[in-house]
């Protein structure tokens, strides 16, 4: 998984192959000492609407992980929940987008490998590219959606301005796609409703409504921004090309289970650790409760970690983390995930 | 693996249920010059974008010939450097089974050669997109850039574009060397390509692209195909990885096959010309040529291939079989991948 991040962070031979990612984007508006003034207001397209093309970096947090991390458990039908279980416990191996190297379909404003996305704005058609090389396409002609669309993953998908606001109805997804990393499933009746809003020149607001009723009680609205990314581009990443996370991903969270962390362990591990992960900050909160130990990863609900061995732990969706101690204290969190491995230092909070 | 044409085929052989599930295909496309009868005008004039340039938007079909994922069926044996003859001989000899395709990578340089995926092209001022139906995409930019000094190679590479007159002149370089040019033949990261689109009229796209690899050839050269505009229709999405299931058929060598011989008396009564359409709606024309102990097959006017028999009547690659009615050949019948039909001989000059 080459990113940008990884780029730009390894040997100058290395970052000058990438350099064509700094085209500076024509027409930003700047401040007078030369920086993009990303307060400015959005930008009109020649037929007087907002104009959403750009490349945008998704916050996708804590919904990557957690699609429902706002809803209740009454919210979410029985099935769905036991087969969003079942899928933790088989720690991730059949993400059909991650390790399946299929397309994201409904997950795509929210994965981290999708992300950023480009939006491609005509009068008529809205193309959204990403960096995985899949798009999808949103008619604006003013078609109503197919009454009986062929399932896809991208489904089909229809807009309308509403003052401001891109509005884009989509269904016909089939049921092939999980929702986010924890494995909540979808099924064919799934329908989502996106209102973009470019609140000024920087700043993309997007309120994505998923309707399912034969998984969920009730519709919910997730809620994100996107941050523009200026003078770049989308980098090229073929999931095919150098698929080696299948291979790794064997075994069920009820096998590893057989390592007992004694609670006194478990204890110093508590606190925040923070970093840099895919070129964005990001801030683990690890709990300590008895025998379990928990974690929430920028304010995302919480997840029990699986014990490995005394300080290597696995999530629910196989990412590998291990707790690294110097001179008797944990002074650091090292994860181990596909292309965003890296160490996150403890912090020290009032102290 | 629903290919366009075979969910058409659905639609007209079996329940109307399944047919309705690919109506939306059959939204109008906008703006499209009709003639009285409603048809569309395909000969009416180009389209203008906005900035008065030629609009190349549509829906295009690669028509079906000599270089359908093949660039290479004009080359000599010299204008290939040795090395790279040696590694398309080993890639056939393996049957191909190490191809991109089959693994579900991009085509790459080989993206514009596909006639049996249509593509979409969606112009702005300053970017087209070439969307393809296999949910796979290629940016062209417009803004003035120049091609990077050294891009990070990957497979659609990096491509940059302006007009000569009515002539989208289209620079690409940045490729990776994993791609296939065609029947084996590799690319190294040194090529760079030019295509030169010309939208003839409202309904013809016509195409040139130079390809052009020090690294592994002694020569550019250039291939021409036409684009059929396809009217009042749309992508219909096709996933590759959703049901890959070549990679494990994909066994054996060429050379393995080579056992059976036919007796040329045989091979003589397969001359002729074979023609007929598959499921995804492209037809296809073969012409057999016996010439001794051995069978040639060219496709839709392309470069004549040898072909090696399993049987009497049937033979390898791609697998044809000659079928016989009443001790007449009558038909042949064509097998590859997502492709199957059987083609009626063509009684021609009778």
């Amino acid at each position: 998984m080459i990113r940008q991040f990884t780029l730009i962070s390894m040997v100058l031979a290395t970052t000058v192959s990438a350099q064509w990612l700094n085209y500076p984007t024509p027409g930003i508006p700047r401040l007078p000492d030369g920086k993009p003034n990303l307060a400015a207001p959005a930008p009109k397209a020649a037929d007087g609407k907002p104009d959403l093309s750009g490349v945008w970096t998704i916050n996708y947090r804590p919904y990557s992980s957690n699609i429902a991390n706002d809803l209740k458990p009454g919210d979410v039908q029985p099935w769905t929940e036991a087969l969003t279980k079942q899928r933790q416990q088989n720690l991730g191996k059949d993400d059909p987008s991650t390790v399946g190297c299929l397309p994201f379909g409904p997950r795509v404003n929210f994965a981290a490998v999708t992300a950023p996305l480009k939006i491609v704005q005509t009068p008529t058609l809205i193309v959204i590219l990403s960096e995985d090389l899949t798009y999808r396409q949103i008619f604006l002609d003013g078609r109503d959606l197919p009454a009986d669309p062929n399932p896809d993953f991208m489904g089909y998908s229809i807009g309308h301005w509403e003052g401001d606001t891109l509005v884009v109805a989509t269904a016909g997804y089939n049921d092939r796609t999980w929702l986010d990393y924890a494995g909540h499933p979808h099924t064919e009746s799934l329908r989502t409703i996106e209102q973009f809003h470019r609140r000024d020149f920087g700043h993309l607001e997007i309120a994505e409504t998923f309707e399912d009723p034969k998984a969920y009680a009730h519709p919910w609205t997730v809620k994100v921004t996107g941050d523009l990314m200026r003078d770049s581009d989308l980098l090229e990443y073929v999931c095919n090309e150098n698929e080696k996370d299948s291979a790794h991903l064997v075994g069920k969270a009820s096998d590893v289970r057989s390592v007992e962390v004694a609670p006194e362990i478990l204890a110093r591990y508590a606190g925040a650790y923070a970093g840099t992960r895919g070129g964005r900050p990001t801030r683990f909160e690890v709990y300590a409760s008895g025998r379990e130990l928990l974690f929430s990863r920028d304010g995302s609900a919480r997840q029990p970690l699986t014990p490995v061995s005394k300080t290597k732990f696995v999530t629910f969706s196989g990412v590998q983390l291990e707790f690294v101690e110097e001179n008797g204290e944990i002074v650091a969190l090292q994860y181990y995930g596909a292309g965003f491995g890296g160490p996150l230092p403890r912090v020290r909070e009032g102290r | 693996m629903v290919q366009r044409g075979s969910l058409k085929l659905l639609c007209g052989l079996a329940f109307i249920a399944s047919c309705v599930s690919g109506q939306w295909l059959n939204y109008p496309t906008p703006g499209i010059p009709r003639l009285p009868d409603g048809k569309p005008n395909l000969a009416a004039p180009v389209p203008k974008a906005a900035d008065g340039k030629p609009d190349l938007s549509g829906v295009w079909r690669i028509a079906l010939g000599p270089y359908t994922l093949n660039t290479t069926n004009d080359l000599k044996p010299g204008d290939v450097q040795p090395w790279a003859e040696a590694l398309a001989e080993q890639r056939r000899e393996n049957l191909g089974k190490d191809s991109p395709a089959a693994h579900c990578l991009p085509f790459g340089p080989l993206f514009t050669f596909d006639p049996i995926n249509p593509q979409k092209i969606v112009q702005t001022p300053n970017l087209i997109v070439i969307l393809g139906e296999q949910l796979m995409y290629r940016q062209i930019f417009l803004d003035g850039r120049s091609l990077p000094a050294d891009p990070n190679p990957d497979f659609m590479g990096y491509s940059v574009g302006h007009w000569e007159g009515d002539t989208l002149v289209v620079t690409t370089a940045g490729y990776n060397d994993r791609t296939w040019l065609g029947r084996g033949y590799p690319n190294t990261e040194s090529l760079r390509t030019v295509e030169r689109f010309h939208r003839g009229d409202f309904g013809h796209l016509e195409i040139a692209e130079t390809f052009d690899d020090p690294g592994a050839y002694t020569r550019p050269w250039t291939v021409k195909v036409t684009g059929n505009l396809m009217p009042d229709s749309d992508l219909l999405e096709y996933v590759c990885n959703e049901n890959n299931k070549d990679l494990p058929h994909l066994i054996g060598k060429a050379s393995d096959l080579k056992g059976v011989e036919v007796a040329p008396e045989i091979l003589a009564k397969y001359a002729g010309v074979y023609a007929g359409t598959l499921p995804s709606g492209l037809v296809v024309r073969f012409e057999i040529f016996p010439s001794g102990s051995e069978l040639w097959a060219s496709l839709n006017g392309g470069a004549k291939r040898l072909l090696t028999a399993l049987s009497n009547t049937k033979f390898v690659l791609p697998q044809l079989e000659f079928l016989e009615e009443n001790g007449e050949i009558v038909a042949l019948q064509y097998s590859d991948v997502g492709a199957n039909a059987r083609l009626p001989r063509v009684r021609e000059n009778r």
